[in-house]
């Protein structure tokens, strides 16, 4: 009986992880294609991996497109992680009635969509860059600023707080820690799954975030990975080997930061630490 | 009376310690959303293309209710809405208890495959999707292979199927999504409560239902919420695989705006009351789940 | 016990790697950002455009790496080679990126950040130069219309104004494979210069003979109407460009029921993406393409096809009379953003796509380019043979058809009204009658586009 439940479970598994899988191994069979295999829909592997890496890396800057989108992510993940988190944490912990305000209001930031806010937007940076060039039209900074605070990250970590065992603080409140020693000595370790979860979807939105960017940035030198491989697309006769290798590659650095990740999904944080 | 001045004085010191832990997010969103936001509300009351704008009062808002492609695209987006978001939150919920097991092995791989699709780029998925929904696409193929069906199905041209196949596209690329945040959410839980329900012999049924989705109410509720507010503002999927179509039997409210901004003829003002039509549904929606979820903020 | 070490352990490992990378990034981000003011003296350079010293720049943004950007690249070395003092900076981006970001530029009322020219479709040209007067630079001093096709001045210019610069040729053609006609009884001869019924017809057989369809369609995307309507001189929009022009326009409702007449007769092979369209006829799977010259780079990836392909005349519609054997689909131009730098820009426009006919040669040798410069439209590269096409002449022939496409006002809406034409269209074919299917399109336009 037991053998049988722990068997169907496996099954399950496996059928969700190869239908989830499914297409992305078929990308991965399609860059060793050349294009016109790749327009059939060829689902065995061909010898055309260097071919179309040659021509990658001969028609665009792939490495630089990294390095941008790299930069982007990784200060945008960091910066959102802690102002979320502090936020996340002062509306639940010291919670009053015009915190609840504020927060319901702040909700509402994530409900009009980005199609809406982009020309106003675009304008403020245009007026941005007067004043600050360092931080206007055409920065990396530019692209990070607007996007690493969101609501979306600060309600995650609200309610996150609210399965946060409260009594914690108060042992760390007898231990004579100032509010924000309470914060990161005690919060932060015991939330590190909570801040696992944050850091992979955040870095994972960063690294795939289209609008705003592409708006935002002008010069080639600046693109990040999802704008090139959008110009590689737009032919009326794409090279499909190339677009699937350069999706490969840029694939892999969320999925190395989720798999490095979700090993603090680990059942029981809580008792361990305590 | 000799106590309440100081007692007075460390309320405001813990009432501004806790004003301080958020101010900056305040401010941030301030005046990268609302700021923002405000202008698009003034937008909205103005008509005309690119910058010849005039403006039109509440014109904009009454053309809403006489606008069909509009009205296509808002059922469209409650089908996806209704159909979906259940299937994928349990789903998920589902995935994230059976991948918390502490006995599973290869838990690492199986967690990355399914959050896969998340990370995968639009470009590859669209052209992936086509191929395998396509009339005489590898599923067609499969479900023929075993008598499932006896003739191809057409998922992408059909306006029925359409609507399906983005249904399953959604699925397919988010529950991973949700599963992260339940997987989070789930290493709160103290194992002893477990512990405890299996000397009480209860089944693994009854301490998903008991246990499980009771204390996990609060991530429960934030993503039901966000998935609400993502599958009203869907675009990608839909711009990708169906462009709407066949017609506009599976176009989105977000793919509308889209068109209406850069397609058709640059009218800004009127792409914004479209969005403004989003706003007021997603916060009737949210609040109506947080009374449901019995939150204690509602 | 254990468990929390090993979670310490890794944790750590966690933030070494983090702050590593972070560290990684910060140095990215400086180097990033001792690029950014190199970039931006070199963009005010671009922009401001004094010119007085140094090498002025000028930004063009194009789509299309085989096609648009490998043409100014030809027409970039020409260039620099005679004005060593201007550098011309090419930025590739996806048709619709340029679309988005030539909007949301135009709207802020910022001009940082625009490029000096850039490649508008013909069917949304209007749509830009009404929303934004004032923004492009008019070029009636620098080029002459007469000297390009007739048809690719309406959607290029406003108010009596030339403001574009023509660029390629959308002329179409029907791209057939001979091997399926012969299998089904005909010619060459039997294609070129015929009608859709006969089209039809020919079509029916061939799929009773072969088993291949005889074309493919996206039924999202209805560019053979376009087509259909413009080879009668006739589109969506009257001549003022805004008034719907559906009902009443017997054009229009012969190409629809034409194009029923397609799937009624069950030739016609659904695709739902360019991919797949591509694969149709690279798998062998339709006998005849009907599209613009575009696709000829496409149509010669699959090599083992060479000498099974011919093209010829586009078929026209067999009751309207004004309809010829010559349409257009697609097609676009260069524009000069009205900013600083201008004046350069121009130049460069009407220097090289505005008048060099040799670089018209070489962009016919190298990539295949078709232009609509007159002057341009014979030469050795016209008249050499293409041994895909069984030894035909096609650039010949595309010049040719390029001349003969009929002048059509794109307007303000095509694609708003080929949405709602899409919509309509899934109407009819699913038993819809084709007057109420235009009547209903038509009131849609009207309360659509007011």
């Amino acid at each position: 009986m037991l053998r049988a439940k722990r068997i169907s479970m496996y099954v399950f598994l496996a059928v969700a992880a190869f239908v989830s899988i499914f297409p992305f191994l078929w990308i991965i069979v399609s860059s060793t294609n050349p294009s016109v295999d790749v327009t059939r829909g060829k689902l065995l592997p061909g010898s055309y991996f260097m071919v179309n890496l040659r021509s990658l890396l001969n028609s665009i800057d792939m490495l630089n497109a990294l390095k941008n989108s790299l930069t982007v992510s990784v200060s945008t993940t960091l910066l959102a992680l802690l102002i979320a988190s502090l936020a996340g944490y002062g509306f639940e912990i010291y919670r009053s009635k015009a915190k609840d305000v504020v927060f319901n209001v702040l909700l509402l930031s994530m409900m009009l969509p980005f199609a809406a806010l982009m020309v106003p937007l675009y304008r403020m940076f245009g007026r941005i860059t007067n004043l600050v060039p360092l931080i206007g039209i055409d920065t990396l900074a530019a692209v990070v600023l607007p996007t690493m605070t969101t609501a979306f990250l600060i309600f995650f970590f609200r309610q996150s707080t609210k399965m946060f065992p409260k009594e914690l603080l108060e042992a760390g409140r007898i231990d004579g820690l100032s509010e924000l020693g309470m914060f990161f000595r005690v919060y932060v370790p015991t939330m590190k799954t909570t801040y696992a979860a944050a850091a992979i979807i955040t870095f994972m939105s960063s690294w795939n975030n289209y609008m705003w960017p592409l708006i935002v940035l002008q010069t080639p030198q600046k693109q990040t990975v999802p704008l090139l491989i959008s110009t590689l697309g737009s032919s009326y006769s794409p090279d499909y080997g190339l677009i699937m290798l350069a999706i490969v590659i840029s694939t892999l650095p969320t999925a190395i930061v989720f798999f490095v990740m979700q090993k603090h999904f680990v059942a029981g944080m809580i008792g361990s630490v305590k | 009376m000799r106590a309440s001045g100081p007692a007075l004085r460390l309320r405001w010191k813990a009432s501004l310690v806790g004003w301080s832990f958020v101010v900056v997010a305040v401010l941030m969103i301030t005046l990268f959303y609302f700021y923002p936001m405000i202008q698009a509300l003034l937008l909205s009351l103005q008509t005309g293309t690119g910058s010849n704008l005039t403006f039109n009062g509440l014109g904009n808002y009454r053309r809403l209710f006489t606008d069909s492609m509009f009205l296509t695209a808002v059922k469209n987006t409650f089908i996806y809405l209704i159909v979906q978001v259940p299937i994928m939150v349990l789903l998920a919920l589902v995935l994230s208890v059976v991948l918390n097991d502490r006995t599973l092995k290869w838990k690492g791989f199986f967690r990355t495959a399914i959050f896969l699709p998340c990370i995968t780029s639009l470009v590859a998925y669209s052209v992936i999707f086509k191929y395998l929904f396509a009339g005489d696409g590898l599923v067609n193929l499969l479900l023929l292979h075993l008598h499932l069906i006896s003739e191809p199905i057409p998922w992408i041209t059909d306006p029925f199927w359409a609507k399906v196949t983005i249904i399953i596209a959604i699925t397919w690329r988010w529950t991973g999504y949700n599963m992260i945040f339940y997987l989070s959410g789930i290493q709160n839980i103290e194992p002893s409560i477990y512990e405890a329900a299996r000397i009480d012999g209860a089944t693994a049924v009854k301490q998903f239902f008991r246990i499980t989705i009771p204390l996990l109410k609060p991530i429960i509720l934030f993503t039901s919420i966000t998935s609400t507010i993502g599958t009203l503002q869907l675009f990608d999927e839909v711009m990708n695989i169906t462009q709407g179509g066949p017609g506009n039997a599976s176009s989105t409210i977000s793919q509308y705006i889209y068109n209406l901004s850069f397609k058709y003829a640059a009218n800004f003002g009127y792409a914004a009351t479209v969005s403004y039509s989003i706003v007021v549904m997603i916060v009737i929606l949210s609040i109506v789940q947080f009374k449901v979820a019995g939150d204690r903020d509602a | 016990m254990r468990k929390s070490l090993m979670l310490l352990m890794l944790s750590l490992v966690l933030t070494l790697v983090v702050s590593a990378c972070s560290g990684g990034s910060g140095t990215a981000g400086n180097s990033g950002n001792s690029g950014s003011t190199g970039d931006t003296t070199g963009s005010t350079a671009g922009n401001g455009g004094d010119g007085s010293k140094g090498a002025q720049e000028i930004t063009v943004w194009a789509w299309d790496p085989n096609f648009n950007i490998a043409a100014l690249n030809l027409a970039k070395e020409r260039f620099e080679a005679k004005h060593t003092d201007i550098k011309v900076n090419i930025v590739e981006y996806a048709q619709d990126d340029i679309v988005q970001k030539l909007n949301t530029g135009l709207n802020s009322g910022t001009t940082k950040g625009l490029p000096n020219i850039v490649l508008i479709e013909d069917y949304r040209a209007q749509n830009f130069l009404q929303a934004y007067p004032d923004s492009f630079r008019d070029m009636s001093d620098l080029i002459k219309p007469e000297d390009f096709a007739e048809y690719k001045i309406g959607p290029t210019s406003y108010n009596g104004k030339q403001y574009g610069v023509p660029f390629d040729s959308g002329a179409t053609a029907l791209y057939v494979r001979t091997d399926y006609l012969e299998q089904a009884g005909y010619t060459v001869d039997d294609v070129t210069n015929i009608d859709w019924n006969k089209y039809i017809e020919i079509g029916r057989k061939v799929k009773e003979v072969t088993g291949k369809d005889m074309l493919t369609q996206d039924p999202n995307d209805i560019g053979l109407i376009r087509v259909m309507a413009q080879s009668a001189g006739t589109w969506y929009l009257k001549e003022d460009g805004k008034t719907p022009n559906l009902a009443d326009n017997p054009v229009i409702k012969e190409a629809l029921e034409t194009y029923k007449a397609m799937f009624d007769a069950n030739i016609v092979k659904l695709n739902s993406d360019w991919s797949q369209f591509l694969a149709a006829f690279n798998n062998g799977d339709v006998a005849s393409v009907p599209t613009g010259n575009w696709i000829t780079p496409s149509v010669k990836a699959e090599a083992t096809q060479s000498g099974k392909w011919a093209v010829v005349p586009t078929p026209k519609l067999a009751y309207s009379a004004s309809s010829v054997n010559a349409s257009n689909l697609g097609g676009s131009s260069w524009y000069v953003m009205n900013m600083d730098g201008q004046d350069a820009a121009a130049n460069f426009l009407a220097e090289t796509f505005g008048s060099d006919s040799e670089l018209y040669s070489l962009l016919l040798e190298k990539i295949g380019a078709i232009g609509s410069l007159k002057a341009a439209s014979s030469g050795a590269a016209y008249d050499k043979a293409d041994e895909f096409f069984g030894g035909q002449k096609i650039y010949a022939d595309f010049a040719k058809w390029t001349e003969e496409v009929p002048k059509v006002n794109y307007g303000l809406h095509t694609y708003a009204i080929d949405d709602i034409l899409a919509i309509e269209i899934q109407n009819y074919l699913n038993g819809k009658d084709v007057d109420s299917v235009i009547r209903d399109a038509q009131a849609q336009a009207e309360s659509q586009l007011q």
